[in-house]
């Protein structure tokens, strides 16, 4: 986290920095010392200098004194005086050069000594030598003194000298020692710094090529968002909460249908789009949307300036990262076609309550005005038939039988259609059922057919299932019933019922089953059979296989069947073979 | 029902429906006395005036002015017909109608049937039945008649 690259960016940068600094501080500190050193090899010239000029500046003394000796001229005591004072000046040079240096001193305090008693000895001789012109033996004797001092001084000289050099000699080595590795040194770190130069340069340029990526993936990013505003009919804004100024996209402006930028991205602006109606509101949201900087979405509508008006859905959210300004970044969305799209579906809608009203005020006026006829049709048949059949001539009496058999097949037509329309999916009604106490009513309700064709039901033992118990009861009546019709004259009839569990994705049919496991039921019968090629069509509405004649029936209970089954959202299939027997699987998913 | 006779009435818009119900309690062996309405409003105006009220009123659902369910509300909020046993006459069997008449109180539900024979078959047995032994326990499975 604290290497990010800015971050190691600004790390090698101070350092190099701080190792400017240093070659910087170590230079001058050297350049010192070089010029330090300088100054002592300055101050030993001086010094030996000076102590070179004593020596000659006695040899003056000594020759003026001399001159004065011989001759007794006082011109000769012009350069001894002289030489006297310049000795003096020299040894106070000299005590400045060396006042620092004790060795030194104490040798200075021995010349001073040495070079005061000398003058002492030539100032004696001097006085001497005024009264008399021929050397007197005090003289020569002063002379001879005179002569060991001036050794004693050059002995001094020499000595100071000597200790000069040494000096000199320890500086230099010294200087030479420190001043040897600077250049190495200096040119060591001027590498590293060139080094860490380089690398920093790497990193500047390897950044700026990322930079350069990211930016051209941004160009990308914006262009595709353009181009998406576009598709989806969407525009985008920005609210810049701190300055109180807009940003709104082109797309925003396109959608208004205007050009893009062709006013002021403001709220005032946006207001003469809204439409009359939605402003009030939308304001109300807007206030809200300054005081909390948040716009739940908010459904409004907008009138073009060539008076179309369309609906626009706006939402909102702040961005505050805490370092720039805050900032609303707002979606607005064109959903008239979705808003036309619901009002579409809302007529429809609208239009199929109506039908189904319709279809429900059919089944009472099937139910009721159209049974009451008939009805009376068939209780002034039975009356005729209690009362007056013997006044009938025979053709009037098998009139009147065709006419109760027509009454009669109208009455099951009715019934039956009437049940048709009945079976509706309820949703509410889906109960767990024990099938086996439905298979046992739809028995019952038919125990007199059964009676009457000697029939055989054999059943397996059914499961507990998830159904409207009433039209699975009705399913069973309808194929038991069905197989009771069609059976075989002369053959008692058997019907086998059977029950199993079957994975969805084993059986052909149920591949597109949302549904992992069906229950399967097949109802098997040695009745006439069928072709095969009819097994889809037996299923339709008032669809016919045989005559009315051979067989009653009105074309209603297989399509019930059907029906019901696809109320359950299950799958009929039925299986036929002429004179050999019918069968019919029914596949129910398990609903949990 | 010591009386001698018992007393029926039927309150049906349908002529021929009233024809064939007197003529059934003709046929039947039973003493009675019919009285027809052909609605609501004649079969009410008589009940209110009425000294001697039915025993077994038959009433038809579907009839002009006062349907056959406004006359059961009516004659069920007043204490004065409490004695009256009243069986729904009517045409439908719809699961609704046959739901709302037993929650108001009717005794039992007769859908008209198609044949005269079965029509005596169905009056006699609800004019025979013990109507104070079959009210102590109203239950809705046997509340539509089934023949």
């Amino acid at each position: 986290m604290f290497l990010t690259p800015s971050n190691l960016l600004k790390i090698v940068f101070g350092l190099g920095l701080f190792v400017i600094l240093c070659i910087g501080g170590f230079t001058y500190k050297h350049i010192n010392s070089l010029s330090e050193s300088t100054e002592v090899v300055k101050d030993t010239y001086n010094l030996r200098s000076e102590l070179e000029y004593i020596i000659s500046n006695l040899k003056d003394a000594e020759l003026g004194h001399r001159g004065y000796l011989l001759t007794h001229d006082s011109i000769f005591l012009e350069p001894y005086e002289e030489s006297a004072e310049k000795v003096n000046n020299n040894l106070l040079r000299l005590d400045t050069l060396i006042i620092k240096n004790k060795v030194q001193r104490e040798n200075l305090n021995q010349l001073e000594v040495d070079v005061a008693s000398r003058f002492a000895i030539f100032n004696k001789s001097l006085n001497i030598a005024e009264d008399k012109i021929i050397l007197s033996q005090e003289l020569l004797l002063l002379l001879h003194e005179g002569k060991i001092k001036m050794d004693r001084i050059r002995n001094d000289i020499s000595v100071m000298l000597v200790y000069e050099n040494k000096l000199l000699l320890e500086n230099q080595k010294k200087s030479e020692q420190a001043l040897g590795l600077t250049p190495l040194f200096l040119y060591g770190i001027l590498v590293l710094t060139l080094v860490l130069l380089l690398v920093a340069y790497a990193k500047i340029n390897r950044d700026l090529t990322v930079l350069s990526e990211t930016n051209e993936d941004l160009e990308i990013f914006k262009k595709l968002t353009e181009q998406a505003e576009v598709v989806s009919k969407s525009g985008t804004w920005i609210w810049y909460v701190d300055e109180n100024t807009y940003h709104f996209s082109d797309n925003l402006y396109k959608l208004l249908g205007v050009e893009p930028n062709s006013f002021e991205p403001s709220l005032e602006n946006l207001f003469e789009f809204i439409h009359e109606e939605d402003r009030e509101g939308l304001g109300q949201e807007v206030n809200s949307m300054i005081k909390n900087e948040e716009l739940p979405f908010v459904n409004y509508r907008i009138v073009q300036p060539n008076g179309t008006i369309k609906h626009f859905k706006a939402h909102a959210q702040l961005i505050d990262n805490g370092f720039e300004d805050k900032q609303l970044l707002g979606v607005t969305l064109d959903v008239t076609d979705e808003f036309d799209n619901f009002k579409l579906i809302e007529e429809r809608n609208l239009e199929l309550e109506r039908n189904n009203k319709e279809l429900s005020a059919f089944n009472y006026v099937a139910s009721h005005d159209l049974q009451e006829p008939l009805r009376k049709i068939q209780t002034f048949i039975s009356r005729i038939e209690a009362k007056e059949l013997n006044n009938l001539s025979e053709k009037g009496q098998f009139y009147i039988d065709k006419i109760k058999s027509s009454s009669s097949r109208m009455r099951m037509l009715i019934e039956d259609l009437l049940q048709y329309s009945r079976t509706n999916k309820s949703k509410n009604d889906f109960k767990n059922v024990d099938i086996n106490q439905l298979l046992e009513q739809a028995k019952q309700e038919l125990s007199d057919s059964i009676e009457d064709k000697n029939a055989e039901i054999i059943s397996s033992i059914l499961p507990t299932m998830e159904v409207v118990s009433f039209q699975i009861e009705q399913l069973f009546i309808n194929l038991i019933s069905n197989s009771l019709k069609y059976s075989r004259e002369g053959v008692p009839l058997v019907i086998e019922i059977k029950h199993q569990e079957v994975l969805s994705n084993d059986v052909e049919c149920l591949q597109k089953s949302l549904f992992k496991y069906h229950h399967k039921i097949i109802f098997k019968d040695n009745g006439i059979g069928f072709e095969q090629t009819y097994s889809k069509k037996i299923f339709d509405l008032f669809n016919r296989l045989h005559g009315k004649s051979e067989y009653s029936g009105t074309g209603i209970g297989l399509a019930i069947c059907k029906k019901i089954v696809d109320n359950h959202h299950g799958v009929i299939i039925a299986k036929g073979e002429p004179g050999i027997g019918a069968s019919f699987t029914i596949y129910l998913p398990f609903l949990k | 029902m010591n009386k001698e006779y018992i007393n029926i009435a039927l309150a049906d818009d349908d002529e021929d429906d009233r024809f064939f119900f007197t003529e059934a309690f003709e046929d039947l062996k039973i003493k009675n006395r019919v009285s027809t309405f052909k609605d609501g409003i004649e079969l009410m105006e008589f009940l209110e005036k009425a000294s001697l009220l039915p025993d077994l009123l038959f009433l038809d659902l579907n009839m002009p002015k006062k349907s056959g369910i406004e006359c059961l509300k009516e004659i069920k909020a007043s204490s004065k017909f409490k004695e009256m046993i009243i069986a729904i006459y009517s045409t439908s069997s719809s699961e609704e109608d046959v739901e709302n008449t037993f929650v108001l109180g009717a005794n039992i539900y007769i859908k008209k049937p198609n044949d005269f024979e079965k029509l005596k078959k169905v009056l006699s047995e609800v004019v025979t039945t013990n109507w104070q032994y079959e009210t102590s326990g109203l239950n809705k499975e046997n509340f539509l008649l089934r023949l």
